[in-house]
């Protein structure tokens, strides 16, 4: 389909690029209004407690402030997922958690209003905590949440157990199973903007918010329900983001309380959180703990899983409930596997509330069924790679849980990284402390179903062809900092021929753009994209029959910035002057295009969250170094092989990636939630939360596979997500090959290393004595 | 995000115009850097109500030779001019390889020597925010910790263990480096080797009145001295560890551990050591002798086991470089 | 000289070659003073203690973490900022590398990146990988795994120093 100068496929700079390189991008920090009030909160200093009092007397009486908020000015509860709605903008009743809102205040400047809140006097009653797994199971322990209080209750939000095949025979069949547990931490985005909101109220009672969002459509929708607003007198406008990861998918507090101070004030308020602050908002990965067994027979076939997890979620819902089936649907991916089930638990606890981070569910339950396939391998003396091969999946199956599966170049991608690492000539040859692991994975573009029902379109783009050629793309969607404002450029300039700079992208306001669901669950190419293909061609059919008129002939293209007949190439039009034959004949050029998945029969009517209209697949080899004496692992190089699907601009899939590849390196070093034995986070800071910097960071070769799905737009599919799941078992087992330990519990510190290779060497002493 | 506190400044030109506006103003902090202050100041961990900056005294800023052969090195001298200072790279490598380990190169060029050496010590449980040091319950560090706050590294104890994290102090103190403290009564020098105390909270032992104003570093001692910083990351990061040894075919080794406790301390019973058996009995001896607390995030017991490593590799350096 | 300390101060200053004098409290920091004051918000506030380098700004040449600056230092300085350093419009080579190579994802590191470079390059005109890896090391990208930004650099200094690429 593409051509060789069109904008789909080509390399380089983004075509809202160059505002970040010179400093003109606007973030909402950067958006101030005329008498603009600073917002602050008051946050719980307990874990678990009962509020008695809450007296902002001292707070209003400092000059300078305008209003003070506490949870009885918005007691509306809230949550993205209809059935979990058990949040507050600021607190009813208890606090859940070290660093839950109570109070906001709005005043003159930051100073003030931080130096109010802190003057806002609340009496609590501490209760007891939950804190472990243990806690979240016992019903013996209070509950986080009352109103769920029935007999036997405990802070499981969600319990979820799938069975398919008959895993007991699977398990009968197998020459070999393994069982191990596997620990994954909690870990967090740290986008480097914090969140910040900016709310506007009008005269007539409207209100504008602007907000750090990667979600501006659910932020709408809770805005007004928890402000008690019609969703018409609300909009949202999402200006450039310093990027989410997932960290900014949650309506926040500091959004609803700007919009409910600027209400009650009649003046703009700015309400930012501090660096602090944003390890409470949290919503991060989940640490969970897990339990896999498997079996192969000894020529590598797998015959069956059972899968459990348990994941300490925090305070609140979130996404939980999604979480808790990511946990296993994606199990049979990308290998086959008829026989299985899995139990998955998300709990509650005295914790900043965990959400959605980048791999959303399927990064914890990878981790642990990479490492246990080289376990398996090694147990049967198969290479692991052979291993995977024989398992994976087909182009144009089904998984035994009922996904449909189309494009996958998972093979390919293997063997290119296989080939480009020289990991079969290095495994197990590197020398004493130098290992070479593999893993690979495969994730959605997007899920069939939306988390709130609808038959609506999931996605819409509204394109203008303007008199002079420029095309304005207006979508819902939100770029923050994946590029899906150039992606939607590329598609709409590649279908028309034109280049993607004639384009301009008016995205994430919902006052003007047609609604999309969000940057969330790698869905926003293959959806917004599709969207964006479907206007295109609408406009692209009006233009070419206007210029076959015009040019006296059927064989009309559109490339290159002109419209021309391919049997007389020389008489060719412009562009513009296209469009404006179209406009004559066709009245002004605007069309809609929209997104709504294919209705894919699933025999699981239970199976709602995973199937996708598509998947990613990745393969990864890390190369590591351990040091023996410190437990230090360098990670040298890592090379990833992404299927996805066709790299509208290969430069910025990279990018993701890499990305991905970094983010997961941080996982698997050092990255780590890590809270006292009373709820109060160990590392709020840039400073002690270890993300690596760029000496962590190792080399990373990508691979860029294009399996051209049939249903992407140009044949694309993801690269936002689905990298990062095999980064960590890759280096995982390349920590064993290099010294002969298998990390189950990451992140991988040197701490943790150096135990397990304490453990080994008495393990190995303990053998030469009982040997000799 | 993070307001200052409120306070005045004062900008003195000449050293003695800083002493004369320490001693009329008690309360005041000298900022010179201020990657380290402002920070704290920030985190609400002390207000002065004046802070007295010291970018503009042009005499703290100068590097020269020493009568009897050393250096003397402006305590305002940036860390990333001493590690670049050829002078320094040939006499005193060890002093250019710790401020190399600082925090980042963008630190490291608006941070001072000065200001690294009076360096507040540092603590998992102290250097943290308002809000957070609220929710502990504050520790005995804080300046207006609650009645009853108790140590979150030795609860049972009475004193502070937060933790020396000077990088550049354990190599200087195997150089026998003296800083020079002026105030308006005269100037003094005191070896760096006394400079600290043995409390977190009281961990310096500078008259509230005097300004470091120079490192004086006598000829460099035969041999080779190392430094090495054990750190989570690359760059960023404060030290987990700080080992520096020295290693003298004559004299025999000396070390130096830092990062456990409120002052870098000289290793004893060392040369004892050394002729018993060597390397690893001088790291065996400094792992019975050095015991990290839980100052830090990272664990302790971790901590201790690096001490042998750490000091091993320093001084197998230090001799090898011999 | 004054001898009493004073809670404001008049700060005379270049900014982007621009000659600026302000009254500002003492208390102030150079982030705010640029973001606030004189509406430059190239700078950013990614952690406000010095961790992150978002905040990066040149100060008589040299790179300096605005945000645990006082605006004092800038007491008659030169100060570069991320909107000073395409001069009539033309991207610096540092600048039209980060856009071919799409070295910004969310950009909001971007300027720090920037200016520490650009500290860099009019000090070393021909740096090392590892001199460049000291500077990409004092800033924190969590977008690109600093891998873009690194080919970004070599780009710049290839480009710079006449070399192709």
């Amino acid at each position: 389909m593409s051509e060789p100068d069109s904008p789909v496929g080509r390399r380089g700079g983004k075509i809202d690029g160059l505002p970040k390189i010179t400093g003109a991008a606007r973030f909402t920090d950067d958006l101030t209004l005329p008498g603009m009030l600073h917002g602050a909160f008051n946050r719980s200093p307990h874990a678990h407690a009962r509020i008695l009092s809450i007296d902002v007397s001292a707070a209003l009486a400092l000059p300078g402030v305008y209003a003070v908020l506490t949870g009885a000015d918005l007691p509306t509860p809230y949550g993205v997922i209809p059935v979990a709605q058990d949040e507050h903008a600021l607190a009813v009743g208890k606090v859940l958690f070290i660093g839950d809102e109570v109070a906001a205040v709005a005043a003159v400047d930051q100073e003030t209003a931080r130096r109010a809140a802190a003057l806002i006097r609340v009496e609590y009653e501490p209760l007891e905590g939950v804190f472990t797994i243990e806690d979240a199971l016992n019903p013996d322990k209070p509950l986080l949440h009352d109103e769920r209080r029935r007999k036997g209750d405990t802070n499981v939000l969600r319990r979820v157990f799938q069975k398919y095949g008959d895993p007991a025979a699977g398990f009968a069949e197998a020459d070999v199973i393994i069982e191990s547990n596997y620990d994954y931490p909690g870990s967090t985005h740290v986008p480097l903007e914090t969140q910040v909101a900016l709310a506007q109220p009008h005269p007539d009672g409207k209100l504008t918010l602007w907000s750090s969002t990667q979600i501006p459509h659910y932020l709408h929708r809770i805005v007004s329900k928890v402000l008690g607003m019609r969703e018409q007198d609300v909009r949202v406008i999402k200006p450039d983001v310093g990027a989410g990861y997932g960290g900014k998918s949650d309506p926040f507090a500091n959004e609803l309380c700007a919009a409910a101070l600027a209400r009650k004030t009649g003046r703009p308020v700015k309400f930012i959180l501090d660096r602090e602050e944003v390890f409470y908002a949290h919503r991060g990965r989940h640490p969970t703990r897990m339990t896999l067994k498997m079996g192969v027979t000894n020529d590598g076939r797998i015959t069956a899983a059972d899968f459990k997890a348990w994941a300490a979620g925090g305070a609140y819902a979130s996404y939980g409930v999604v979480t808790a089936y990511y946990f296993g649907v994606f199990l049979p991916l990308p290998y086959k596997l008829d026989h299985w089930q899995f139990e998955s638990h998300r709990c509650y606890t005295n914790h900043p509330p965990c959400g959605p981070k980048r791999g959303h569910g399927a990064i914890q339950p990878r981790f642990a069924l990479e490492l246990h396939l080289d376990k398996l391998a090694n147990a049967i003396g198969m290479s692991p790679d052979a291993l995977r091969l024989k398992n994976c999946v087909e182009p144009d199956t089904e998984t035994s849980n009922g996904l449909r599966i189309t494009s996958v170049a998972l093979k390919e991608c293997v063997d290119k990284v296989l080939a480009a690492s020289g990991y079969l000539e290095k495994r197990g040859k590197l020398g004493p402390n130098r290992g070479i692991g593999l893993a690979t994975s495969a994730y959605m573009c997007g899920a069939l179903h939306p988390i709130v029902q609808s038959e609506m379109p999931q996605s819409a783009v509204q394109i203008c062809a303007d008199r002079s050629g420029r095309v304005s793309i207006l979508s819902g969607t939100a770029d923050i900092g994946q590029g899906s404002n150039h992606m939607l450029a590329a598609i709409v300039a590649g279908r028309l021929g034109i280049p993607e700079t004639d384009c301009v992208v008016l995205e994430a306001d919902t006052g003007l753009t047609p609604v999309d669901l969000g940057s969330y669950s790698s869905r926003v190419t293959f959806f917004a994209g599709n969207a964006a293909k479907m206007a295109a061609d609408q406009l692209y059919a009006v233009m070419r029959a206007a210029a076959a008129e015009k040019l006296g002939g059927e064989d009309v293209v559109m490339l290159g910035g002109k419209v021309f007949r391919e049997s007389a190439p020389e008489k060719a039009l412009d562009f513009a002057e296209a469009v404006q034959l179209a406009e004559e004949r066709h009245g002004t050029l605007g069309f809609v295009g929209h997104y709504k998945p294919p209705k894919i029969g699933n025999r699981f009517r239970r199976q709602s969250v995973g199937p996708s209209p598509a998947y990613s697949f990745t393969a990864q080899v890390a190369e590591v170094v351990v040091d023996p004496e410190t437990g230090f692992v360098t990670v040298e190089r890592i090379w990833a092989a992404h299927d996805c699907g066709k790299a509208l601009n290969p430069t910025i899939v990279e990018g993701q990636i890499e990305g991905c590849v970094y983010m997961g390196v941080g996982e698997a070093l050092a990255e780590e939630q890590s809270y006292t034995k009373h709820g109060l986070h160990r590392a709020p800071s840039i400073l002690e939360y270890k993300i690596p910097t760029v000496f962590e960071t190792p080399e990373i070769i990508t691979i860029i596979v294009e399996s051209n799905d049939k249903e992407g737009p140009f044949g694309a599919k993801e690269a936002g997500e689905g990298p990062q799941l095999s980064t960590v078992p890759a280096i995982a087992n390349a920590i064993f090959d290099a010294c002969g330990v298998w990390m189950n519990e990451a992140p991988f510190t040197p701490d943790r290393v150096l135990k397990a290779i304490e453990r080994r060497d008495r393990e190995a002493r303990r053998a030469s004595f009982d040997g000799a | 995000m993070l307001p200052l506190p409120t306070f005045s400044v004062l900008s003195p030109r000449a050293v003695s115009d800083a002493a004369q506006m320490l001693t009329d103003h008690p309360q005041a902090r000298l900022i010179a850097g201020g990657t380290d202050l402002l920070p704290s100041m920030k985190y609400g961990l002390f207000t002065p109500p004046t802070l007295i900056r010291l970018g503009g005294v042009s005499a703290l800023q100068e590097i020269s030779v020493t009568e009897a052969g050393g250096l003397r090195i402006g305590a305002g001298v940036t860390l990333r001019a001493v590690g670049r200072d050829v002078r320094v790279l040939s006499l005193y490598p060890a002093l250019a390889a710790a401020t190399r380990t600082i925090a980042t190169s963008t630190i490291q060029a608006m941070g001072t020597l000065g200001g690294n050496l009076m360096l507040d010590t540092r603590c998992a449980w102290y250097n943290q925010s308002t809000f957070w040091r609220g929710a502990l319950g504050g520790c005995l560090k804080c300046h207006s910790a609650p009645e009853g706050a108790i140590c979150h590294v030795a609860p049972k104890g009475k004193g502070c263990y937060a933790a020396h994290s000077a990088d550049t102090a354990p190599g200087l103190l195997l150089y026998d480096a003296e800083v020079e403290l002026v105030s308006t009564r005269g100037a003094r020098r005191v070896a760096v080797a006394a400079l600290y105390g043995d409390d977190g909270r009281d961990w310096i032992r500078r008259a509230p009145d005097e300004l470091l104003t120079a490192v004086i570093l006598p000829p460099p001692p035969a041999g080779r001295v190392v430094h090495r910083k054990l750190r989570a990351r690359g760059s960023i990061d404060y030290p987990l560890l700080l080992t520096a040894a020295a290693f003298d075919p004559d004299r025999g080794p000396r070390v130096v551990v830092s990062s456990v406790g409120p002052r870098p301390v000289e290793l004893g019973g060392v040369a004892e050591a050394w002729e018993a058996g060597g390397v690893e009995a001088v790291a065996e001896a400094a792992y019975k002798q050095v015991s990290p607390l839980s100052t830090h995030v990272w664990p302790a017991p971790w901590r201790k086991k690096m001490v042998r490593v750490e000091v091993r590799r320093a001084l197998e350096a230090a001799i090898s470089g011999v | 000289m004054p001898t009493e300390p004073d809670d404001d101060l008049v700060l005379t200053l270049r900014v982007n070659g621009d000659r600026r004098r302000l009254l500002i409290p003492a208390n102030r920091t150079l982030l705010n003073l640029l973001r606030q004051d004189l509406g430059l918000t190239g700078s950013k506030h990614g952690c406000d203690v010095g961790d992150c380098g978002a905040c990066t700004v040149l100060v008589n040449g040299a790179p300096r973490l605005s945000c645990i600056t006082l605006a004092a230092e800038a007491q008659d300085a030169e100060l570069l900022t991320v909107e000073g350093v395409a001069v009539g419009g033309a991207l610096h080579p540092i600048q039209a590398a980060f856009h071919e190579q799409v070295a910004a994802q969310c950009g909001y590191c971007t300027p720090g990146f920037v200016m520490a470079l650009k500290a860099l390059f009019d000090e070393r005109p021909d740096p090392t990988d590892a001199e460049l890896n000291e500077v990409l090391g004092a800033n924190i990208c969590r977008c690109t795994g600093y891998t873009k930004i690194l080919a970004a650099a070599r780009q710049a200094r290839e480009r710079m120093n006449g070399r192709s690429t």
